[in-house]
């Protein structure tokens, strides 16, 4: 296998994997919750967008079919962001400081979650059909699909977006200053409510983006999420919890390194031989590739 | 009177066990089915495995995903020797398709059962030592080790799946007979289930012997405030290693015992889902409180067989919802739970005897 | 004084009631203790036992429903030996101990006549030993390893002879390939299926140019196909197991490769598989079995039409679902000609039977408790549905440990024991 196809390859796995994590990186990161659903949000974008696959070749002229799929980017969103919040309403509103408790708590709403999609979906995996414009590649003999492209142009999109959400903006402000010194910020003057809720609502949002967008390389299905726990976890962890970049590089990392174990040996040791890696690496440095620097013994 | 009130825990225990104890006696005058002998077997071995478990989470403070590993270390070293066994001492129809012509180095020893037996729990006590030493020293904590935990089960079940040669991927070890013959004997299945009975009660003992130490009391004072005991002079990472390890020999235990009762291990016991359950067990029984570990792996485990049964289709979310509402609401078990109730329902009692 | 007596009584008991709700909660879940007459009453009943959670339900839940099909057309047309089937489902949540427990709790404690049942060969491997401890009968329905004949077994699938040889004999002699590329889950199916394969391709004079085998569940096919195309097999046989197969087929349409350009025989495609991947991805490629919803039988056309109107329109019937279909009414044959739904008489009165089932004429082989079946090699279309290309002109008898053919006696694939 030539270079160029295993840097893309790397690049592309990477992106994957960057946004199943990115909003994990939000509710792990910066809310401390651990949330064992997450994998199912993904399951629930990949699903909404069969949804909307299905309305919009029901309902409208075969001309419009292709709009589907970006519309389904939204309403994806959209509707993980719904789920999140009646989630942090219900259920992790009454866990924060309570870190291994939302573990365990959110562990049951996986299995619901799950459930929930068999018995609505069945539990024979559905399909979605690539819009034209996203099927072929460009290239010879070392091709870049279309696809690929774009979910590494909507990984950047959605990093760009939460980053000046974050950083540019007083909402992202107040976002963080709740997050850090919740008693603080309260006296401040903001509803920390509204802001738990809303972040893990955006958190939820982008893993339904991130469904949306793995929708068409994968295989939709009730257990689609269960993939996904540990390496974005680990993702999360191997780049510093609580900061973007550390998310990003940490991504880079396991993907990259992953794709070139997997030319070396075989899937499944490759699979291993990076955990351990990682393992071992957080061993040396427990705090991930960028930690928050403080001075507190117990961050 | 009050080796009551001191005892209530041990006195339950007590009659938990002479309960358990009499369930072959049920099934033979027909009040329970046949196959429960074996089903309550493999759940007293869950129990001991949750003992353990309550001992670094709810005594020390330290959550594992990865339980599962030990369990099924312990329960693969009985299954290679229940194996070896069966085809006395020749290569297995998996390691022939792995091309082997002769047994691999590291399934020799459980020719032996001596060796087999210390093996059973010296290789899981070695794994947990080496991780629970650096892992600890490092200071790597809290939520951190659960995930860290997390991959390592995750990596371990890749590793066993991928090695087929070795360890027959995710068909497991099946078609054993038990350490003392027969997997289709019910006189064999009683003798086990009586020595699941008797771990237990050995493992229950010792874990309360260690917490009624200055030990126990140490390993409280790591979970409820670490830097203060660190900074008391306590070489923190010791004890939870020390912990650690005692909980994985003690899974590695209830794992051997489970693959007799169970006649078979496979990779779906080393999934993050099964060692997730083990936490759940301690958390609804009650975590913090041996007797809410025992309750909790026996009763949660009983019911998701019943559950499972009568909805077949839809038992995940009645079991999903059950949980996260002990969770949310019952912090502490079933344990804290009917304590909490006694001692509101004493402090109503003393106030009326007070206004009377 | 008094009431502390009465706290610790209240407290003992508390014990107790734990205790016994406890064990009562075990007690119910020995479960469905109403019709335990088992056999000698107005029903009789058989295990159901599939994965309805987990991952192997994606396969799984519509065997259980051909099951559940089969065993109401046999009740409206007055039962068993003049008995209704009662069905008793259980979950194995796609964990063999859980299919061994709850293979012993339908044997034990609801004492049924048989059990339909597992799919993956770890679930048979782990229900093997219960049935055949308590001398219990598993109709097992899909195409698997081979290397096995258990006496308590009987396999409704496609032993490794009707299924992936003539599959390469087809790829080697009808379609003249020479360079073969083997790529499968990491498992014992694709791993046992493999190993024949290189046997015989040898055998044949021509080239395996890779054997790659990835973890079940594994999804990111990118270094795989990036593999395929830089050694250009003429054929890839296609051994993936589950959501991997929708990746795979996904990403390589994705990746540009089409059957034009790569072509690839899979043994674990049939038509529900198809409609996951989307059909227009799978345009030409090829797959092996012994029956399509297409397969042109009265018995399919009353088959098919009977199975979409009980689940519905969009449903699709495949191999494996016939074969557990066929697996209840060769149940009901043999109990007949047995007169009993005793174990021991129904083994002893299954061999020879013949049944003209969807896919056509099978028979019971005493010997092996396998079943003859047609293979036919088929090709799919951008429609969804799979057409035969090929087909055997009379059922294949099964020979599940290969004993008839001489590369395979000689590349000594049989197991030890």
């Amino acid at each position: 296998m030539d270079i160029a196809t295993m840097i893309f390859n790397g690049i592309s796995t990477s992106s994957i994997l960057l946004l199943t994590a990115l909003g994990l990186a939000i509710t792990f990161g910066l809310m401390r919750v651990i949330n064992m659903a997450h994998g199912e949000f993904i399951m629930i974008g990949a699903y909404t967008t069969y949804v909307v696959q299905d309305i919009f070749s029901k309902n409208l002229p075969e001309s419009f079919f292709d709009l589907y799929y970006i519309v389904s980017l939204f309403v994806s969103f959209g509707v993980a962001f719904l789920i999140g919040v009646i989630l942090e309403r219900l259920v992790i509103s009454r866990l924060y400081g309570r870190e291994i408790d939302s573990l365990l708590a959110t562990w049951g709403v996986s299995l619901v979650l799950q459930q929930a999609a068999r018995s609505i979906f069945g539990a024979q995996p559905v399909n979605v059909k690539a819009p034209s414009f996203l099927q072929g590649s460009i290239g010879g003999t070392t091709s870049f699909s279309y696809v690929r492209l774009f979910i590494i142009f909507v990984m950047v999109i959605c990093l760009l977006g939460i980053w000046l959400l974050m950083y540019k903006t007083s909402f992202g402000a107040r976002m963080r200053a709740t997050m850090q010194n919740r008693s603080m910020a309260q006296c401040l003057g903001i509803n920390t409510k509204v802001m738990d809720c809303v972040t893990f609502g955006i958190g939820s949002g982008l893993a339904g983006i991130a469904g949306c967008s793995i929708s068409l390389l994968f295989s939709i299905d009730s257990t689609l999420g269960t993939k996904y726990i540990v390496d974005t976890f680990m993702v999360v962890v191997l780049g510093g919890v609580g900061k973007l970049i550390g998310t990003f590089t940490g991504a880079g990392v396991i993907g990259i390194s992953n794709i070139t174990l997997e030319t070396l040996t075989s899937a499944s040791i490759a699979k291993f031989l990076v955990l351990i890696l990682v393992i071992v690496f957080l061993q040396w440095k427990p705090q991930g590739l960028f930690a928050i620097k403080s001075r507190s013994l117990d961050e | 009177m009050s080796f009551l009130k001191k005892n209530t825990k041990n006195i339950v225990f007590t009659i938990i066990v002479i309960l358990l104890a009499l369930i072959p006696l049920f099934a033979d005058i027909g009040l329970l089915k046949s196959s429960s002998i074996v089903r309550y077997g493999r759940y007293i071995t869950f129990a001991i495995v949750a003992i353990g478990l309550d001992l670094i989470w709810g005594y020390t403070g330290i959550l594992s995903l990865g339980h599962g590993i030990y369990f099924c270390l312990g329960g693969y070293g009985m299954a290679m020797y229940l194996l070896m066994q069966k085809t006395g001492g020749k290569i297995t129809d998996f390691m022939q398709r792995g091309g082997f012509t002769e047994l691999p180095w590291f399934w020799k020893p459980f020719l032996n059962l001596p060796v087999s037996l210390i093996l059973i729990l010296v290789v899981p006590g070695l794994l947990a030592a080496l991780i629970g030493y650096f892992t600890f020293k490092n200071r790597v904590r809290g939520v951190y080790f659960s995930i860290i935990s997390q991959a390592l089960t995750w990596a371990m079940y890749t590793l066993f799946n991928g090695l087929q040669p070795y360890t027959n991927g995710t068909n497991g070890i099946t078609g054993i007979d038990t350490i003392i013959g027969s997997y289709y004997d019910s006189t064999n299945i009683k003798i086990l289930f009586y020595a699941a009975l008797a771990a237990l009660v050995l493992v229950y003992a010792l874990s309360t012997f260690l917490l009624g130490t200055k030990f126990g009391k140490i390993l409280i004072a790591i979970r409820d405030g670490e830097n203060r005991t660190h900074f008391s002079g306590y070489c923190v990472s010791s004890f939870k290693t020390f912990i650690y390890v005692l909980s994985a020999i003690f899974a590695a235990a209830a794992g051997a015992i489970y693959v007799n009762l169970n006649n078979s291990i496979s990779t779906s016991e080393m999934t993050i889902s099964f060692s997730v359950s083990m936490i759940i067990w301690v958390a609804v029984g009650g975590r913090g409180s041996l007797i809410g570990a025992v309750i909790g792996a026996i009763l949660v485990s009983g019911c998701e067989f019943g559950i499972s049964s009568a909805f077949p289709d839809m038992w995940q979310y009645i079991i999903g919802i059950f949980f996260t509402v002990v969770i949310l609401f019952f912090r502490r078990g079933i344990v804290g739970f009917v304590s909490d109730a006694f001692q509101r329902l004493t402090a109503l009692k003393s106030k009326e005897g007070s206004a009377a | 004084m008094k009431c502390k007596l009465l706290k610790k009584l209240a407290l003992i008991t508390a014990g107790i009631v734990t205790a016994v709700s406890m064990s009562a909660c075990g007690g119910n879940s020995s479960g469905g203790e109403g019709g335990s007459e088992s056999a000698d009453g107005e029903t009789v009943k058989v295990g159901l036992l599939h994965s309805l959670s987990g991952t192997m339900a994606i396969s799984e839940t519509s065997v259980r429903d051909a099951e559940l099909l089969a065993i109401e057309e046999i009740n409206a047309a007055g039962g068993v030996l003049g008995k209704q089937i009662e069905a008793v489902e259980e979950d194995g949540a796609s964990e063999p101990s859980k299919f061994a427990e709850k293979a012993q709790k339908l044997i034990q404690d609801d004492e049924v006549a048989t059990i339909f049942g597992c799919w993956t060969s770890a679930s048979r491997k782990a229900v093997k030993p219960v049935v055949e401890g308590n001398n219990a009968l598993l109709w097992y329905p899909v195409q698997y390893e081979g290397m096995e004949s258990s006496p308590n077994i009987m396999y409704m699938g496609a032993a490794p002879n009707q299924q992936a040889v003539p599959a390469i004999e087809y790829c080697a002699e009808d379609m003249g390939y020479k360079t073969f590329y083997l790529l499968g889950s990491d498992y014992v199916f694709p791993q046992t299926a493999n190993m024949i394969a290189k046997a015989q391709i040898s055998a044949l004079g021509l080239e395996t140019v890779a054997e790659q085998y990835v973890p079940m569940g594994h999804t990111d096919f990118q270094t795989i196909i990036a593999d395929i195309k830089s050694k250009q097999p003429d054929v890839v046989i296609n051994t993936l197991n589950g959501d991997s197969n929708v990746a795979f087929f996904k990403q390589l349409a994705d990746a540009g490769v089409s059957s034009d350009d790569v072509m690839t025989m899979s043994f674990s495609i049939a038509e529900e598989e198809v409609n996951s991947i989307g059909a227009n991805l799978l345009d030409g490629h090829l797959v092996a079995w012994n029956y399509y919803m297409t397969t042109d039988t009265p018995e399919n056309e009353k088959f098919v039409a009977a199975y979409k109107a009980k689940f519905g329109e969009d449903r699709v019937t495949s191999d494996p679902v016939e074969a557990a279909y066929i697996g209840v009414y060769l149940w009901k044959a043999a109990c007949e000609a047995a007169g009993s739904f005793d174990v021991d008489a129904v083994k002893a009165a299954a061999g020879g039977i013949e049944f003209q089932a969807p896919e056509g004429k099978v028979v019971v082989n005493a010997e092996n408790q396998h079943i003859s079946k047609t293979v036919r090699i088929g090709k799919i279309s951008a429609d969804g549905t799979i057409n035969e290309v090929k087909a055997t002109d009379a059922p294949v008898e099964p020979d599940p440990y290969l004993t008839t053919y001489d590369w395979a006696v000689a590349a000594n694939l049989q197991p030890l024991e």
